[in-house]
């Protein structure tokens, strides 16, 4: 466990409220956002992250700090995710979800020329220099928009590989796929996202 | 010689480190000689960082406060 995971987890247990508010506000969104991968329904998805918080305070001595704390709060909420969708009769298989994704969606955001090389230049995002934060603040605002309309295993594989920054053992543990599904997923989800963030950042 | 198409069909597997070595080898090569390759994988890096400084909303104040209050509620162990 990393030594401010070891800091914060040590606070936790001592029942320090100022620490366990933090981590809420930290993570709470977050929490909020990969619910939403297993449940479209909003108010499940709330239920769920409640659920998941009280998990937490109550499990907070059994925890084996083996797994980073954000990890560990994340398989708790996949865990109470799936069961609830079951229960909700949406029966999430991200497995299926990335055969039919990978299947279903032949994205090609770019043109090759038949002899495979680019049929345009790549040209730099103009809206990503450092001297222009406000097209900066633009990007973001325009990959943040974009991931909500991912399909739903590609956007729960991006927000847990890209901005969680979950090792993909702990990925694939936590969705029940492959590597092989993990990788395909990652790819078509990041040739979207950057096209997107291409038409913002080189848009006149 | 691998081309354009078939580096950008693998990026993902290079910057993750999954590809074989072998492979990773000729996608490094195509990469030294390929500027539209080279900016293709920076702006997927910086896809990747963007996504990392995107921030999520904090919780509303009545439900953050209702959840200390269930965590000050627990029963202290040592």
């Amino acid at each position: 466990m990393a030594g401010e995971d070891a800091a914060v987890l040590a606070r936790l247990r001592a029942g320090d409220q100022a620490a366990f508010r933090e981590l809420v506000r930290a993570r709470h969104g977050a929490l909020l956002r990969l619910a939403g991968t297993f449940l479209r329904n909003r108010a499940s998805a709330e239920e769920v992250v409640q659920d998941t918080w009280l998990a937490v305070i109550t499990g907070l001595h059994s925890y084996s700090g083996e797994a980073p704390l954000a990890a560990w709060i994340n398989g708790i909420l996949a865990n109470k995710a799936k069961t609830r969708a079951v229960r909700d009769g949406r029966m999430v298989n991200f497995s299926a979800l990335a055969q039919a994704e990978a299947a279903d969606d032949p994205f090609e955001p770019e043109r090759f020329l038949a002899d495979g090389h680019w049929a345009n230049p790549i040209r730099p995002w103009a809206a990503m220099t450092p001297e222009r934060e406000a097209g900066d603040r633009e990007m973001l605002a325009v990959v943040a928009a974009a991931l909500e309309t991912l399909p739903p295993a590609q956007r729960a594989v991006v927000l847990l590989r890209d901005v969680e920054g979950m090792d993909s053992a702990s990925i694939c543990a936590t969705l029940e796929i492959t590597e092989a599904n993990l990788r395909v997923l990652l790819h078509r989800a990041r040739t979207r996202l950057r096209a997107v963030a291409n038409s913002a950042g080189n848009a006149p | 010689m691998l081309t354009c198409e078939q580096v950008a069909a693998q990026a993902t597997d290079y910057m993750e480190a999954t590809a074989p070595l072998p492979r990773r080898l000729g996608i490094w090569a195509h990469l030294r000689i390929c500027p539209n390759c080279r900016e293709y994988l920076r702006q997927l890096a910086q896809t990747i960082g963007l996504l990392q400084r995107s921030p999520t909303p904090p919780p509303d104040t009545a439900t953050e406060d209702a959840l200390v209050a269930l965590f000050a509620a627990q029963p202290k162990r040592d």
